[in-house]
């Protein structure tokens, strides 16, 4: 097998794969949405060099540019852990055919190169470099860094795998980044000088690029035999199985009948890749109102105020919700086919959002810090949360057919299939109806209003629940064979 | 004898491709009932359709007089395992049963009644595992999805291909059971196999199918064996 043979394989993937099914209007907007993230890294490159000239005026930008990087180290570390899949899963057909191994592996860690998150450091750090150039500074020497740069990017897609095998490596990434940010916000000790003057010596010294190079060639090596030794079918092809865990749920039970879904849904939650990562998300929401509420630009647009607010409590409501039926997808004839009413079904699944939403409203206490009017603008959006936003999410599930594949983590930017316009549509009132809810009655009235308002829509849609899940429910059973038929379709 | 599944002029077409058509076909309470056929001959197909996981395009199939597509009323009497999307991966096999259990209102305490009997059958391989049953093999997943559909005192089973992936002492284990369920607590039990051997044993009767349409009604005898060897040999 010849690596064109390799890459015809691959093409064929790629052209089948479920995104050129899709319609020409998803597609464009896949494309925009593609093109958009591409030019927010072009620009991002281009614009860097003078936002760090005009904030700090009497330093050199590039080496604040360079103080900086470890943040993208940390930070593009991270984001690699939970969205880049190991590339292994693909090689089981490969076993049994006259392939030589290395050729195999060799060419899947080659293959990751391309991956997205490789081409985006590109797109930025290209324009940097050109405008450093124009700037002023040596043009060998700013080839020298970017290829620095380049290395550095391409150590974290290997290191990437190997942090993968192991989850306490990552946490430790993730503690670093924490407290890095957070002794620098306190003035406590900042990191950045003394990890910039390793990115600022390959502009200075050129040599040190050796590092970077040296360590991308390790990491390679490390993968390389990592996936040597683990190619056989109980290696790194199978998938890990997990320790069984168990935990006692019998004080749902006094949830009554709903008490069945929800233990279940709860040892889904727990035992699967997929709806862990959901789990993460959901809790990175609860910071999301950080960005809001610090800003002063907010300050006297409350309408925003109040979008951030929802998602705070509504992190876990709106990504689980928005999946569901297609949580039990993988054993979706069973529960078509076993005794259960939908309503019951449905109201468990209000019922765990419903709970998620007090559990990090609890959580948000510590947002009193931005004053009473902010805590109130939650306490207000976990209850629109609770008593709309539920019952939307959950018809915007019943009209999205993807099946999850649930020990599988979700793969970047190719979660296509939960993207069409209907979820579109339906996101909508979610975004805009308690942007409108506070605003209107804050513009006539006054703030107060706004945030009485916005509680008073969530206990309306608490009173109106039984008619809301008997709408959803109707949905459900129209759909009923439609929602099979795609969720036994092969992936 | 009352029949309890009632077929009347069944067809389902995908497109132009008829893949189904029965025009009458019924199935008396407490017959273990037997079908078998090349594949794409029909019989997941059927059994979707008697279970409500896809639409006739036309006719209907009644089960103990419900119109199976128009009321839910069957479900608490009938039960399935057709493959393994009718098992839950994350959970144990005991957890598994006990879920099962109660949305078929069936007690901890009973459900655990139930698995004692089945000891034998288990083989020791299928609880106090600490396992989920993802992990589990094929044939032990498979053990776990026919007993699960035995809790709760079904009237109506339905079994796919139940003998395929099973070690040969399982085989014979669930051909005992498919035998007592059916004579001595009068369920009806519905097996479709690729195995002609295995179906003549327990069934009392087979239906052959063969391109969606029924070719062969037989009343199990000595000769049944011979009968349906000849007629695949063809």
């Amino acid at each position: 097998m010849t690596t064109t043979q390799f890459l015809s394989l691959e093409w064929k993937q790629f052209r089948r794969s479920s995104f050129f099914k899709k319609g020409l209007a998803i597609k464009i907007l896949m494309i925009l949405a593609g093109l958009y993230f591409a030019a927010i890294a072009v620009f991002g490159g281009i614009g860097i060099f003078f936002i760090f000239k005009k904030a700090i005026p009497d330093q050199d930008p590039f080496l604040m540019i360079n103080n900086y990087m470890v943040y993208w180290v940390l930070g593009d570390l991270a984001l690699r852990y939970f969205m880049q899949q190991l590339p292994v899963m693909n090689i089981k057909p490969m076993l049994l055919l006259p392939v030589k191994r290395h050729a195999v592996i060799k060419f899947l860690l080659l293959k990751t190169s391309f991956s997205f998150f490789n081409i985006l450091p590109l797109l930025f750090f290209i324009p940097l470099s050109i405008v450093l150039m124009v700037q002023g500074y040596g043009p060998l020497m700013v080839l020298i860094w970017f290829i620095g740069v380049l290395a550095i990017s391409f150590s974290i897609n290997f290191l990437n795998f190997i942090l993968n095998k192991n989850s306490k490596a990552f946490y430790i990434v993730i503690a670093l980044l924490a407290s890095s940010i957070g002794l620098k916000y306190f003035g406590i000790f900042d990191i950045t000088p003394h990890t910039g003057v390793l990115f600022y010596s390959f502009f200075e010294l050129g040599y040190t690029i050796l590092i970077p190079l040296f360590a991308v060639v390790l990491l390679f090596k490390m993968n390389y035999r990592l996936l040597r030794k683990n190619f056989y079918i109980d290696g790194a092809v199978k998938a890990k199985k997990e320790k069984f865990q168990n935990y006692n749920l019998e004080f749902l039970n006094r949830f009554g009948t709903l008490a069945t879904f929800l233990k279940n849904d709860i040892k889904m939650i727990t035992r699967n890749a997929r709806p862990k990562q959901v789990l993460i998300m959901s809790f990175l929401f609860l910071f999301y109102g950080l960005i809001f509420y610090t800003q002063d630009t907010y300050k006297n647009m409350p309408a925003f105020l109040a979008f951030a607010s929802i998602f705070v409590t509504g992190g876990f409501l709106i990504t689980f919700g928005q999946l569901v039926p297609s949580w039990d997808s993988e054993y979706y004839k069973l529960m078509m086919s076993q005794n259960v009413s939908y309503k019951k079904y449905l109201e468990s699944k209000w019922l765990l959002m419903a709970l998620a939403c007090v559990a990090s409203f609890i959580l948000s206490t510590p947002y009193i810090y931005f004053g009473w009017d902010i805590y109130a603008m939650i306490a207000a959006g976990a209850s629109f949360n609770i008593g709309l936003n539920s019952f939307i999410t959950l018809y915007g599930g019943a009209l999205n057919r993807v099946p999850v594949e649930l020990n599988q983590k979700a793969k970047a930017f190719s979660n296509t299939q939960g993207f069409n316009p209907t979820q579109l549509l339906i996101s909508l009132p979610k975004i805009l109806g308690p942007m409108l809810i506070f605003y209107v009655p804050y513009k006539l009235i006054n703030f107060n209003a706004g945030i009485i308002a916005l509680t008073l829509s969530g206990i309306l849609g608490l009173i109106f629940k039984s008619y809301f899940l008997n709408f959803i429910e109707k949905t459900y059973q129209k759909t009923k064979y439609k929602t099979i038929a795609a969720f036994s379709e092969k992936k | 004898m009352e029949s309890i599944i009632d077929v009347q002029n069944l067809s389902k077409s995908y497109n132009a491709d008829k893949v189904l058509n029965i025009e009458d076909l019924s199935i008396p309470k407490g017959q273990s009932f037997g079908l078998v056929g090349n594949n794409g001959a029909g019989k997941t197909t059927f059994f979707s359709l008697l279970l409500d996981l896809i639409l006739p395009s036309t006719g209907h199939i009644e089960n103990r007089g419900i119109v199976v597509s128009q009321s839910e009323d069957w479900k608490p009497y009938t039960s399935s395992f057709i493959d393994e999307s009718f098992l839950i991966g994350y959970l144990t096999a005991e957890e598994y049963f006990y879920f099962i259990g109660d949305l078929r209102n069936t007690s901890k305490a009973e459900v655990d009644e139930l698995l004692a009997e089945f000891q034998d059958f288990f083989h020791g391989e299928i609880l106090n595992q600490k396992k989920y049953l993802r992990d589990l093999s094929k044939g032990n997943q498979k053990k776990a999805g026919i007993v699960a559909a035995l809790i709760g005192n079904p009237e109506v089973v339905i079994l796919d291909e139940p003998f395929a992936n099973l070690d040969p002492t399982t085989q014979i284990r669930l051909k005992k059971i498919i035998k007592e369920l059916s004579a001595k607590k009068h369920v009806t039990v519905l097996v479709s196999s690729h195995d002609l051997m295995h179906v003549t044993d327990v069934c009392e009767r087979i239906v052959v199918l063969d391109k969606g349409e029924v070719v062969k009604d037989i009343h199990t005898s000595e000769q049944t064996l011979k009968e349906l060897e000849l007629y695949f040999e063809q």
